[in-house]
């Protein structure tokens, strides 16, 4: 197995052990275009109810919309499990797909494997990892070939 | 905050307290109790759906009545482009003014060269503006309502541009002061409104302090009077100061003709409304510089205060259009003087309105929440509107706000009732 990881962010919360206030998981479906972007939904109207700082919500939201549709583009089926802790919001996205070969080149601004139809809906400008990179505090992505991939990122909650 | 008051009223002689009108409220906003309707004003953004939903003709409007313009020694109307449409394909507008001044207002003003160059300004503003973008539209106060309730996130994408009736009337009491030789105070400008919106916007201004506007009368209770007024003719001067690209403000679509430098994008309808700003929200259109929007389905034309349906008030107001031909009332250059001078900057800042929540603490938030999601797990999920709220979801919310009990539900206490029957071994099936 020629398991890749990378990461940024100075990790504050650990990823093992810490207090869960809340979590729930989400399914997503790859190819299924027609429901994308609604685990995003879901979470950002859950995240509201709970009074969470509206950047934080916005954050997290544009970094989910981006991750959802790399499952739906990419992968055939993962599960995307929002984690509410007493400092931060995570999610982690386990998906079963593709993986990714060589992750420093798909954090790369404008690079994209999108095929043509997949431009065509609007999407593969190669911003979907950078995007997440960009709104969260933590992130790590860790990927096989062939077996598939695992993001963390983590949103600090203010105070 | 100063509490809002409901711009419409449930008139409980005509409410027969069915639940057409909770049913298609965007935000919730109306309970139905004791056999009538009432509106949370909070919620409220004036979209008027319950107005046009309702089969009684319960809901009224809050509008000025005569008594209001009798407090003013010089009444003046300002009505919107969407009056113009009312009356067939082949009125001048100067026949509507005209008209006006039978009703009782001394003069009546067309606004349609401030719409051009309110479209002036915000075009010129985009070189120099900042993000967040796409730039919203503050001309429809329903949008803006709903930007402060419920996309608080989006309040610095608004345009940081004064409303057409606004303007029109902080220039139009200056001048009519100066012509009469009268105090600014006692003119009374009322504009004759296609919305509740845009009477609420008089009623609780947002982005400045005080309304220009005295008040405003409904394009639905105006038209029968104006209409016989205008038969008696009078008006054969036409006043050839209206602006083509102007009255096309009533329709989707007409505030982003006269825009020569922004790539643009109209959004009608609440739903539609709704999908663009939640996407917006998520980082989306970002290539887009202005979205025109509004929260009734085809711009101004159909509003829940007009006469004429949407579809022929159009066609009439190209019609219309045709006759005024494509000179353009404004100069560049005396736009971008005018916004020298701030002319079309907001008073104050618009902040949001967001309604509290259940709980501040995340703790607690998230306690509510499983209690939220264990009481929805008990409820039928028909959001058939009997218990009062709307919908199952929002029948958990009043409960969790105290508002009410989740025995409301008529399928629970049903289901009550005949445990209750079985126990005393009444119901043989």
């Amino acid at each position: 197995m020629n398991e890749s990881r990378w990461s940024t962010g100075e990790p504050r919360v650990p990823w093992e052990g810490a207090e869960i206030l809340y979590s729930e998981s989400f399914q997503i479906v790859g190819d299924d275009f027609e429901h994308g972007g609604e685990a995003a939904a879901k979470i950002k109207a859950m995240l509201k109810q709970f009074g969470l700082d509206t950047a934080v919500i916005r954050r997290l939201s544009i970094a989910n919309f981006e991750a959802e549709m790399n499952v739906i583009m990419y992968a055939r089926e993962a599960e995307m499990q929002l984690q509410v802790l007493p400092t931060a919001v995570r999610v982690i996205l386990s998906d079963r797909g593709q993986g990714i070969p060589d992750i420093a080149q798909a954090l790369q601004e404008g690079y994209s494997t999108a095929t043509p139809q997949m431009r065509q809906r609007g999407f593969g400008a190669g911003l979907g990892l950078p995007n997440i990179k960009r709104n969260t505090d933590e992130f790590e992505i860790v990927s096989t070939p062939g077996v598939g991939t695992t993001l963390r990122y983590t949103i600090h909650l203010q105070g | 905050m100063v509490p809002r008051e409901p711009s419409i009223l449930f008139d409980p002689a005509r409410c027969v307290g069915c639940v057409a009108c909770s049913q298609v409220c965007p935000t919730k906003a109306i309970r139905v109790a004791a056999g009538c309707a009432v509106v949370k004003p909070d919620l409220c953004i004036d979209c008027d759906a319950c107005i046009r939903a309702c089969r009684y003709d319960a809901v009224q409007a809050r509008l000025s009545t005569p008594a209001d313009l009798a407090r003013f020694k010089y009444k003046v109307a300002i009505p919107s482009m969407t009056l113009y449409a009312q009356f067939g394909r082949d009125i001048h507008p100067s026949q509507v003014l005209h008209g006006l001044t039978r009703l009782g207002f001394d003069r009546a003003y067309d606004m349609s060269w401030m719409n051009e160059m309110v479209a002036g300004a915000i075009d010129a503003t985009f070189s120099e503006a900042g993000g967040p973008w796409p730039k919203i539209s503050v001309t429809c106060p329903a949008i803006v309502r709903l930007v402060q309730v419920r996309y608080p996130d989006l309040l610095d994408n608004l345009v940081q541009i004064e409303t057409p009736r606004e303007l029109a009337a902080k220039v139009l009491r200056r001048r009519v002061a100066a012509e009469q030789q009268i105090q600014p105070q006692d003119i009374g400008i009322f504009f004759i409104t296609p919305c509740t919106a845009i009477m609420n916007s008089i009623v609780a201004p947002v982005g400045l302090e005080q309304s220009n506007l005295d008040g405003a009368f409904a394009i639905s209770e105006i038209c029968g009077p104006l209409l016989k007024a205008m038969k008696l003719g009078g008006a054969e001067e036409r006043d050839d100061q209206i602006s083509r690209a102007g009255i096309r403000w009533a329709t989707s679509g007409g505030e982003l003709m006269g825009m020569r430098n922004t790539n643009t994008m109209s959004v009608h309808s609440l739903r539609d409304v709704e999908y663009v700003f939640d996407h917006l929200e998520a980082g989306k259109f970002q290539s887009v510089d202005l979205i025109e929007a509004y929260i009734c389905p085809d711009g101004c034309i159909s509003g829940g205060l007009t006469i004429e349906g949407r579809y022929a008030a159009g066609r009439n107001l190209q019609h219309i259009g045709r006759q005024l031909g494509t000179q353009s009332l404004v100069k560049e250059e005396k736009v971008r003087s005018l916004m020298r001078e701030h002319f079309f900057d907001f008073e104050e800042e618009i902040k949001a309105r967001t309604v509290r929540p259940v709980a501040q603490d995340l703790r607690r938030a998230i306690a509510l929440e499983r209690e939220r999601q264990d009481l929805l797990a008990r409820l039928p999920k028909k959001d058939c509107g009997a218990c009062g709220a709307p919908d199952c979801a929002t029948l958990v919310e009043d409960t969790l706000r105290d508002e009410a009990i989740i025995d409301d539900c008529i399928f629970l206490r049903l289901a009550r009732c005949e445990e209750a029957a079985a126990k005393r071994g009444e119901v043989s099936r």
